[in-house]
């Protein structure tokens, strides 16, 4: 999907300007749009439409598929775990998207200063973000066993009460599945922020200062203002980042127990591989497409618009 | 704004490109009936899921074996069992597949055959001699054989003779002595009952439902739910659930969160009493302690219902577009053979019984005792999703962790169950 979703930003308006050349294109120029159209075609635009097609049919990778119009979409609605997926996925969106802004944003903000050891302390946040998903995820898995470092920990603080399958439990699942996402999440966005924050022009501070600005003042009315740009960037990374969130899912519950931390990413995959649904699976990635293209959509108009103002 | 006429442009194309795709979207879900490449020469390929050490290595013996002998040759492509699970329709609907699959016997094998995508390997059975008819039947569809099994192995409750000794209790044989046993166990503070079934190896709590089915309402009603001619919601699955109850308060309570090899180090411990499960167990189960496991047959609930046992059947089927018939038969008729089967159990673990009653098994007197129970069983069934697709499998997961995790709920369980199969066998 991550491929699906920079399409949009392939085709540039190179060409395109009040100077039109009558100058025919040079072989050279030419294939350097033409090959990669081509690639692109061929690896994401083709697939992409298939799986529309797809999404109108009943298929189960055997056997022929058959139209059924839109009753794959019709089921989307009388289907409760579609329902509970879909909010599942608007629950992680907040809590994981909000949760990871706030996070990243405080961490940029302590970290900022060049202080002794600070280094360290970025680089102790960014690491996360090196590992793959899945193999965060065998860490946390062994850390949420059911006699792992969580237990242990409240047993030796005597929360023993507390002591809880995290997750296998259908109430926590999906928040003990957050968790990870967000510790890998933080360290990206705070790198974000803080490549932000350096760029805000020191006298501004300076200015404020002199003129009996308080700290909470500087914050709201200069660093707030002058990150509206990163803030941007960041909701569309969160946004999409949300949406396509399916290793760390899939690696620690799959999903379950019994579709509790059910993502719609999650909820396609199985239906696609493990009850070989593959149309119904095709509808569920067209609506997961749109969602996602929507945002997209939104952004980019926003960042043209306010390019051209 | 040089940007708008570029998206309704890009939108233009886009518009234009949806219709060539709705033309041209059946190449997507051809079933690739069409010759393509590969050749009637060169080595029988045989896909493997077979990707536990011990077990490719056997594979690969066997293989060796077999090109030895100077005929076909084969050569072995061993693949993760989950993405050979996920990949099987693909091997099979592709115009140059492999030649030779592992898979299962049953339900499963049959709903591809009944696509056409099997081989016929009727002429295979006809070589082999002293394989059972219910082998015979059970890889028989529309009447030609369509499967090759090799070897089979048998559920039970494991338990350690040591801890049972010291614990002062006998192998139980009904429902109530077993129920009189978990609470002897419990009574020494050792959780009766394992399980290993979290959401990495959820299918294991499919062996309760199976076995409590089985003993209940019989091996014939048992096939034809997993074959939607009954509901989940029925009367009949709701007693199944009602005695599933009964032991349930004797379930390790983190049995659904532990995978089964976690369940397995549990029971060898002694944290577990006993555990429903596989011979595959012993596969991971220390040299030093194989001897020490004992097991049980599913203790009897309804003395009426005659006794039927799980013995799930492993082996290999075969592409219907093969290029390579006559080598392919040639490989298939050499797993049949003694030699075959008692070399592959030499080099594997040795926790299954070979299909070809001649060859030798392992010996143990575990292995004796399971191969005894499975000749008495008066029917075998399969397991949950050899007996029904591997699609049914995630729904019954769902609904039967639920219900060890909220047995009251089992009304609502139930109907969910069944709302979600229903879309799986009209799929």
């Amino acid at each position: 999907m991550t491929a699906t979703l920079t399409a949009p930003a392939v085709a540039p308006p190179s060409a395109a300007g009040p100077r039109r050349r009558r100058r025919t294109l040079s072989p050279t120029l030419l294939a350097f749009v033409l090959v990669p159209l081509l690639v692109e075609t061929l690896w994401v635009f083709w697939p992409a439409l298939q799986g529309v097609y797809l999404s109108f049919t009943s298929w189960d990778g055997v056997s022929p598929a058959v139209m059924v119009g839109f009753g794959n979409y019709a089921e989307l609605f009388s289907d409760p775990t579609f329902g509970r997926a879909f909010l599942d996925t608007v629950l992680w969106l907040v809590l994981f998207g909000g949760l990871s802004a706030l996070g990243g944003l405080g961490m940029a903000l302590l970290l900022l200063k060049d202080r002794r050891g600070v280094g360290f302390y970025r680089a102790a946040l960014f690491t996360p973000v090196v590992f793959s998903l899945v193999a965060t995820a065998l860490i946390w898995q062994a850390i949420y066993q059911p006699d792992g470092l969580v237990n242990t920990i409240l047993g030796a603080l005597g929360l023993d009460s507390w002591q809880h399958s995290w997750l296998s439990d259908a109430n926590t699942a999906l928040y003990a599945v957050i968790v990870p996402a967000l510790w890998r999440q933080i360290g990206y966005i705070m790198v974000l922020y803080l490549a932000g924050l350096k760029g805000i022009d020191p006298t501004l501070y300076e200015a404020a200062t002199v003129d009996g600005a308080s700290r909470w003042q500087q914050f709201t009315k200069i660093t707030l203002p002058q990150l509206s740009s990163v803030n941007s960037v960041v909701l569309s990374v969160i946004i999409i980042d949300s949406l396509r969130s399916f290793d760390v899912v899939w690696a620690l519950t799959r999903g379950g127990p019994y579709h509790s931390s059910e993502l719609l990413s999650t909820y396609m995959y199985s239906t696609a591989f493990q009850s070989l649904r593959l149309g119904y699976a095709s509808a569920l990635a067209v609506v997961i497409f749109v969602l996602a293209f929507g945002v997209i959509l939104t952004y980019l108009v926003r960042a043209f618009r306010d390019a051209d103002a | 704004m040089t940007t708008a006429r570029f998206s309704r442009r890009n939108f233009l194309a886009g518009l234009g490109a949806v219709g060539a795709a709705t033309a041209l979207g059946g190449c997507v879900t051809s079933t690739g009936s069409s010759a393509g490449g590969g050749s009637a020469t060169g080595p029988v390929t045989v896909q493997s899921n077979l990707s536990a050490p011990s077990a490719k290595a056997a594979m690969q013996a066997l293989i060796d074996a077999f090109n030895k002998k100077g005929g076909s040759q084969a050569s072995l492509n061993t693949v993760a069992s989950e993405t050979f699970r996920t990949q099987l329709p693909t091997y099979l609907t592709s115009s140059n597949p492999p030649d030779v699959m592992t898979w299962y016997a049953g339900s499963v094998a049959r709903s591809y055959a009944d696509k056409g995508l099997l081989l016929d390997v009727s002429d295979v059975w006809n070589g082999a001699t002293g394989y059972s008819d219910a082998l015979k039947q059970l890889s028989t569809d529309s009447g030609k054989q369509i499967f090759v099994p090799t070897s089979y192995y048998f559920w039970g409750l494991f338990y350690r003779k040591s801890n049972f000794a010291k614990w002062g209790v006998q192998e139980p044989t009904s429902w109530a002595d077993f129920l009189q046993v978990c609470e002897t166990i419990k009574s020494k503070g050792v959780t009766p009952i394992g399980l290993g079934a979290d959401n990495s190896t959820p299918w294991v709590a499919s062996g309760w439902f199976d076995y409590l089915n089985i003993r209940i309402n019989g091996a014939n009603y048992h096939r034809e739910l997993l074959a939607g001619k009954h509901s989940f919601a029925d009367p009949q699955v709701h007693k199944v659930f009602d005695q599933w109850k009964t032991a349930l308060p004797h379930f390790d309570p983190k049995g659904t969160a532990l995978s089964f090899q976690d369940a397995t180090t549990n029971l060898l411990q002694g944290r577990t009493g006993m555990m429903l499960i596989g011979t595959f167990l012993l596969d991971t189960t220390p040299k030093e302690d194989v001897d020490d496991i004992g097991f049980f047959r599913f203790p009897v609930v309804d003395p009426s219902v005659p006794l039927a046992e799980e013995a799930p059947t492993d082996g290999f089927f075969a592409s219907s577009h093969t290029k390579r018939t006559q080598q392919t038969l040639d490989f298939l008729k050499y797993l049949t053979t003694v030699e075959a089967q008692e070399a592959y159990l030499k080099s594997s673990s040795g926790s299954s019984l070979p299909a070809n009653p001649a060859a030798k098994d392992a010996g143990t007197a575990l292995i004796t005792k399971g191969k005894e129970m499975l000749n008495k069983a008066a029917d075998l069934t399969q397991f949950f999703n050899r007996d029904s697709s591997d699609a049914l499998q995630p729904t019954a997961d769902a609904a039967l962790i639920r219900f060890i995790q909220h047995p009251e709920q089992i009304d609502s369980i139930l109907t969910d169950w069944q709302t979600a199969a229903k879309k799986v066998w009209n799929s």
